[in-house]
């Protein structure tokens, strides 16, 4: 049974085609990772999910029937773009932002103070915003988003802007309402996050899924004809033997493929017949960022790679 | 009516509009201001620029120097020293030379004029009048009824006419004011109506363009700073825009209603009495018809300055949208302006009917005289109807542009906002 289904999903902006016959599955109690890099279509799709978008076509099914206001109050929702109103004390927003979720009195003041002293913000309880450091607000930002106990979590690029503490603390609150069997959504461009993060995967690129599903299994796909070799030496000989399809080198470790995922074995027989110095020897492993790589193909790799540079 | 989600949003507006400190102020300082408006135009009004006058009034017989003299020292202007006036008698002849010996005086202005009135007047009533500046409406105004009054005596005398024909004679025409209504009878008309219809007039303009220009400041503000989104997570484009615009109009309205007090005490209580110049003819029915076409306007306009704000993602850039919505409250504003001084303007009457006018101008007009019952049926219809066609459009722009940022749209882009399916 899936949590969450989208289905077809499209939107164009005027020429733009944003979103492009999007589909995929979220299974209940899972942490879900929207991949791609920025300007992919990510928050498009969030926002077409979070019924703030009209899809063009497509539909998003919410444990079997579809989606409308009742989603909006089961989910906890971070945008992208943070922003809360400037002049608000925290506890005030806290309290606005649970009130539009349909929560109020004794209950929602008390665990807003809980998840104050965990964010360790209780003294700034009556601050307004605009006094707050940007980690802080960061801090509040969050907060609001799962005060009102979402079943459904949504995070855009929650690790944007974070400091490595406050990234931590997050991570590890994620970890904790997936205990709680929440349904986490995060969307992010940062595939090693994701790797270790999420147990499901939709990887999207220029409005399209390119790849979808347990990130185990499509590892295990991926990784069949995969080698990761440490070693010492020059191992740039095997290159030209014919059951070597890809050939990566960063300097003492190389990545290979081979066209035969039985040819593993002979590539490591060849290896130590040339007396190569190998320290490790792993198959079946790919990182998340070779997989996007395999599926977008190299032109929106280096453009990716170009951009995560960047932040 | 509403979902809890807009009352939870129209709470929020409500909380910070009335505790903020720029409501405190402008509910208090705009009363001061507006007197200060009325005070500096009755200043302006009431000052003629004629203090320092100096007149020489030149008679031919000695007589009617005396007369003159006389009847001038009585005046109170002539008694404060406000007007100087030296008093002469010769002939004709003599006059030339008169004037050639106070010339420089008269071109310094530090003398300002010289009337001579000539036995021939007593017959003719014409004087004359030498200036550097010939046309003193002002100054004829002032001394023209005592001329006139001295003239009228002299013509009279010895002509067995009573005292009391002659001072009849002497008196001019006077105004008394009296409004035709079709209730009672006649009644007195004094300045309390057109004070009542300026101060109608002004806190619509004023209040509604204030007000609207909040609204925007705080709609661009949510769009800028991305709340919007958080709120469109949990809440609908409508139910947000409901709430905010209900909250400030409610806000908008208490502030309106605190302004009107003084004169919603005056109509229903007994506390206060006006001088009879300053008498009006308001109901507690004109007083609430004035804040319920305030509150319709309210919701009307801020609907336009919301999806305006919605329009654009910094403040510089919302000038350009605004101008259109400023047409609406300003055109209006300077009908029911120009109606003051005439409130048959047919202008006004027709304005009075058209949307977004009507909110500006009916209220003006119908403190200025009495309005037939299907004229405010109409303008209500009208006010309403704009209201509620109004919405769903600015819903729509507000909808799609609240969530677009980056370059300033077209207005062919917003037009096209309105077919996209959101």
């Amino acid at each position: 049974m899936y949590a969450l289904e989208v289905r077809n999903l499209s939107k164009s902006f005027d020429t733009l085609k944003a979103v492009d016959d999007v589909s995929f599955s979220v299974p209940e109690g899972s942490v879900f990772g929207l991949i791609g890099r920025n300007g992919a279509g990510k928050t498009t799709t969030i926002r077409m999910m979070m019924n703030i978008y009209l899809p063009d076509s497509g539909e998003v099914i919410l444990r079997g029937s579809k989606i409308g206001q009742e989603f909006k109050d089961k989910v906890g929702y971070l945008p992208e773009e943070r922003g809360l109103y400037k002049k608000m004390k925290v506890m005030e927003t806290l309290l606005f932002f649970a009130e539009l979720k349909g929560k109020t009195g004794r209950e929602v003041e008390d665990k807003a103070n809980e998840y104050l002293e965990r964010f360790d913000l209780t003294d700034r309880k009556n601050s307004k915003l605009e006094d707050l450091s940007k980690g802080n607000q960061q801090k509040v930002q969050f907060i609001t988003t799962i005060l009102h106990d979402p079943e459904f979590i949504i995070l855009d690029e929650p690790f944007s802007g974070l400091d490595p503490i406050n990234t931590n603390l997050l991570k590890e609150i994620i970890l904790e309402l997936k205990k709680k069997e929440k349904v986490i959504i995060l969307s992010t461009h940062l595939m090693d996050f994701a790797e270790r993060m999420c147990d499901h995967i939709a990887m999207i690129d220029e409005g399209k899924i390119i790849l979808h599903g347990n990130l185990e299994e499509i590892k295990k796909s991926f990784g069949q004809r995969n080698v990761t070799i440490s070693h010492t030496g020059d191992i740039s000989f095997v290159k030209s033997y014919p059951f070597i399809e890809k050939f990566e080198s960063f300097g003492n470790v190389t990545s290979i493929r081979v066209k035969n995922p039985s040819q593993i074995q002979e590539l490591l027989k060849t290896l130590v017949e040339k007396n190569t110095i190998i320290k490790k020897f792993d198959a079946e492993d790919i990182s998340l960022h070779q997989i996007f790589v395999e599926a977008a193909g190299k032109k929106s790799a280096d453009k990716y790679r170009m951009e995560a540079a960047n932040v | 009516m509403f979902s809890r989600r807009t009352i939870a949003i129209l709470k929020r507006e409500l909380r910070e509009k009335l505790m903020s400190r720029t409501f405190i102020i402008m509910t208090i300082l705009l009363p001061l201001f507006m007197i200060g408006i009325l005070a500096f135009q009755t200043f302006l009004y009431s000052y003629e620029g004629d203090s320092n006058t100096n007149l020489i009034i030149v008679t031919e017989s000695d007589s009617l120097k005396a007369e003159m003299q006389k009847e001038f020292e009585q005046l109170p202007f002539v008694k404060s020293g406000y007007y100087k006036i030296n008093f002469e008698s010769m002939n004709n002849t003599e006059l030339d030379k008169y004037i050639n010996t106070h010339k420089s005086e008269l071109l310094s202005e530090t003398l300002t004029g010289l009337i001579f009135v000539s036995d021939s007047a007593m017959f003719t009533k014409q004087v004359e009048y030498f200036s550097k500046n010939p046309t003193n409406r002002t100054l004829f105004d002032k001394v023209r009824p005592t001329i006139n009054n001295v003239l009228v005596t002299n013509y009279f005398r010895g002509k067995d006419i009573s005292e009391e024909d002659i001072s009849y004679a002497r008196q001019n025409v006077g105004f008394n004011n009296f409004r035709i209504s079709s209730e009672k009878s006649v009644e007195e008309e004094g300045a309390g109506t057109v004070i009542v219809a300026f101060l109608f007039t002004f806190l619509l303009y004023f209040s509604l363009i204030f007000t609207g220009q909040m609204m925007m400041r705080s709609v661009v503000a949510e769009k800028s700073n991305r709340i919007v989104e958080i709120l469109l997570s949990s809440a609908n484009s409508k139910e947000l825009m409901t709430g905010k615009i209900v909250g400030t109009s409610i806000t908008g309205l208490i502030q309106m209603a605190i302004w009107l007090l003084p004169v919603i005490l005056l109509v229903t209580t007994a506390w206060f009495t006006l001088p009879p110049e300053f008498t009006l003819k308001l109901n507690m029915f004109q007083v609430g018809y004035f804040l319920l076409n305030y509150f319709i306007g309210l919701i009307t306009f801020m609907g336009l300055f919301t999806s305006v704000g919605a329009i654009f993602d910094n403040e510089q850039d919302t000038q350009s949208g605004m101008w259109p919505i400023m047409m609406l409250i300003m055109i209006p504003f300077f009908i029911a302006i120009a109606m003051l001084e005439n409130s048959s303007n047919s202008i006004a009457r027709i304005a009075s009917m058209l949307p977004f006018a009507s909110i500006i101008v009916m209220p003006a007009r119908m403190v200025l005289s009495e309005i037939p019952v299907w004229q405010f049926v109409v303008s209500f219809i009208v006010n309403i109807a704009t209201m509620v066609l109004l919405f769903p459009l600015a819903g729509k722009v507000y909808r799609v542009g609240i969530l677009m940022s980056g370059k300033k749209p077209k207005w062919s882009e917003v037009a096209k906002w309105l077919r996209y399916k959101y």
